[in-house]
């Protein structure tokens, strides 16, 4: 289980709600932030961080304080990110 | 394999992708108390839910948003009871009565298969395409499009999605250089809905027209090379999306369903392959038509067939 997940979003984004279903599942903890909703400054912040101009983009703090990036809907990174 | 069949965890009928195609089968097979498990390794409802609306689907007036009409699939599979689970199956195996299914999470059983894994958008194979994907190299306008506000952007395909998806990413960009590599393709509606994003200034249509190298900066994508006549073009961009026709998702049959020359999977009129058990629907299958509508219909289809294959099948193992 990881210290903490943020799901990065967008209102239409099919593959967002498969990533929150998968969390569900694995019962990790996460909070998600629309970007829809969210100023433009968000969306650049995030776009320099990953470098992806997709969604979802997720964070994964680990218990270490290590971080992941898992950029799309990839069950099998994001299942080693949050293991 | 370790395991025999008998001690692999076995189902009444697995449904292979959760597309519109397998979430109506599974209503019908629900329904009827045939137990149902669908695997998904993409996104529940396949390319329907990353299409940002759908006009030509029965029942909704004004049209629906493509996510939410694969939620409305998916809610009322599950209503009755489908199971979904995430993962993918990488082969199939016939030993007759069973069905082997190589899955992520191991090996397990069926009584019959249906294969509903529909099409991925096809990519172009050009040097930068995979390099910068996700990073100014997209394939689905809804999900994407909004990191272009304000912003120029390239749309490669003269079909349909292409049209549609490049209408679409106008509420968000200031202009697009649409590619077509030979003529427009897609319905007149669109066409005469993209003639007014062309006369706007929104859109400009570049006919005969290839793409055939993505670059980029520290910045991310910002130039697309192609050709016309001979001669080489570029066009400034901050992004490029890629709608350029689909390819069926037959790859990890591996030879064990009888495909047609695209790759499609061929079937009898009960939309049974040539392995007793096996089905096909939607837009896997050969002669599908690659419409919700119709991949709703095949589901159906495919449901009541799968059921009188069981019926025979518990009459046979009495």
């Amino acid at each position: 289980m990881a210290k903490s997940v943020t799901i990065y979003t967008r209102t239409t984004c099919a593959s967002c709600s498969m990533v929150k279903k998968f969390l569900d599942l694995k019962q990790q903890p996460y909070e998600v932030v629309n970007l829809d909703e969210q100023p433009a400054t968000v969306t650049d912040q995030v776009v320099a961080k990953s470098g992806a101009r997709t969604v979802p983009v997720i964070f994964v703090t680990r218990e270490d304080d290590t971080e992941d990036i898992t950029i799309g809907w990839n069950p099998g990174k994001l299942a080693q990110a949050i293991a | 394999m370790a395991e025999t069949t008998d001690q692999l965890e076995l189902h009444d009928v697995v449904m292979i992708g959760a597309g519109p195609t397998s979430l109506a089968a599974a209503v019908y097979t629900t329904r009827e108390d045939i137990e149902t498990v669908l695997y998904e390794k993409g996104v529940i409802g396949g390319l329907a839910a990353v299409t940002d609306w759908i006009d030509n689907y029965p029942g909704f007036v004004d049209g629906i948003e493509g996510l939410k009409l694969a939620e409305q699939f998916q809610g009322q599979a599950e209503r009755f009871g489908a199971q979904i689970r995430f993962g993918e199956v990488m082969n199939i195996t016939d030993k007759g009565s069973r069905k082997l299914l190589e899955t992520t999470d191991g090996t397990i059983s069926a009584k019959a298969i249906l294969i509903a894994t529909g099409s991925d958008y096809k990519k172009l194979g050009i040097p930068g395409e995979v390099e910068y994907y996700g990073r100014g190299v997209h394939y689905c306008a809804t999900c994407d499009g909004a990191f272009y506000r304000d912003k120029k952007l390239v749309v490669v395909g003269g079909g349909n999605s292409a049209v549609q998806e490049a209408i679409f990413l106008t509420r968000y960009t200031t202009h697009i250089d649409l590619l077509v590599r030979s003529t427009l393709r897609a319905s007149e509606i669109l066409q005469h809905d993209l003639d007014k994003m062309v006369e706007s200034g929104k859109i400009t249509v570049h006919l005969n027209t290839t793409t055939d190298e993505i670059l980029a900066n520290e910045g991310g994508v910002n130039k697309i090379i192609g050709t016309r006549d001979g001669e080489r073009i570029e066009f400034d961009t901050d992004g490029i999306f890629i709608f350029v026709g689909l390819k069926p998702n037959t790859d990890f049959l591996h030879g064990s369903v009888e495909l047609d020359e695209i790759g499609l999977i061929k079937t009898d009129t009960e939309l049974q392959t040539n392995i007793p058990g096996v089905f096909a629907a939607g837009d896997v299958r050969s002669g599908a038509t690659m419409q919700i509508a119709s991949a709703v219909g095949e589901g159906a289809t495919a449901a009541l067939s799968i059921r009188k294959y069981l019926e025979e099948l518990e009459r046979s193992e009495v």
